[in-house]
């Protein structure tokens, strides 16, 4: 099971610089652990309590998994699965 | 410096004022310190004193900045009754949750004062490890390549 993971710039001191890493993993949990093995410490970034952190978007190809199915949003070979900042601020 | 051109800035303050009194937001597309496209996005947690972009636009738009092989040379958004100057709150989610490391590094955080609605002032910044560093905006008066500060 093939699938490559678009890292953001803020999280690419954990993967030895690679925009791009290629993993192994049938959902978006997995992936996180899948992650975490090749890559220490980016399981703590991702993801708190076995939920992706709030202001952090994952997309698998162009969609959204919080209008999948979460973390448990399936994934299969060739799948692009972006990590990607939300966009936010307040005037406070 | 990010150079923007005249007609550019009026539709980012076009699109902060339609939004009036909540914080409106968007994207900037370009290269080399230069807007070239502005993505006037949606903000669905609309308020006066809070924005977040709608996370499927923001990802189409940075996809098809990509795509024309631009960068996102920054961002924007309002503040319908404060200073264009960069929040607590702005300044904590342009890091990754948790850090210090910046979001979008190279990316210029414009911020729309609309607290004197007749003289709207937009001001540029970027947010690096810690610190908060202004960063002059240049308005390009259209079809001339001198540049105006403002
Ligand atoms: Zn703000």
């Amino acid at each position: 099971m093939g699938v490559k993971v678009r890292i953001p710039t803020p999280l690419q001191k954990l993967t030895n610089g690679k925009a791009e890493v290629e993993c192994s993993a049938r959902n978006i949990t997995e992936l996180v652990d899948a992650l975490e093995k090749d890559y220490p410490g980016i399981k703590e970034r991702l993801s708190e309590g076995g939920k992706v952190r709030r202001f952090i978007n994952i997309y698998v190809n162009d969609e959204d998994i919080r209008f999948v199915n979460k973390e448990a949003t399936v994934l299969k070979d060739g799948d692009t699965i972006s990590i990607v900042p939300a966009i936010a601020g307040g005037c406070r | 410096m990010l150079t923007i051109t005249r007609t550019d800035l009026a539709r980012i303050i076009d699109h902060c004022n339609a939004g009036y009194p909540n914080e409106m937001c968007g994207i900037l597309g370009g290269r080399d310190g230069r807007v070239e496209k502005v993505y006037c996005m949606t903000n669905v947690r609309p308020g006066p004193v809070s924005y977040e972009m709608d996370p499927e636009e923001q990802f189409r738009v940075m996809k098809d900045i990509r795509e024309a092989g631009l960068a996102m040379v920054g961002m924007f958004h309002s503040h319908p009754g404060g200073h264009a100057y960069p929040s607590s709150v702005d300044v904590e989610r342009a890091y990754w949750p948790g850090t210090r490391l910046p979001n979008y590094p190279s990316a210029v955080y414009v911020i729309v004062s609309l607290l004197d609605r007749a003289n709207p002032v937009a001001r540029g910044y970027v947010i690096e490890e810690g610190r908060v560093s202004e960063m002059p905006l240049t308005v390009l008066e259209q079809q001339e390549d001198h540049g105006i500060a403002h």
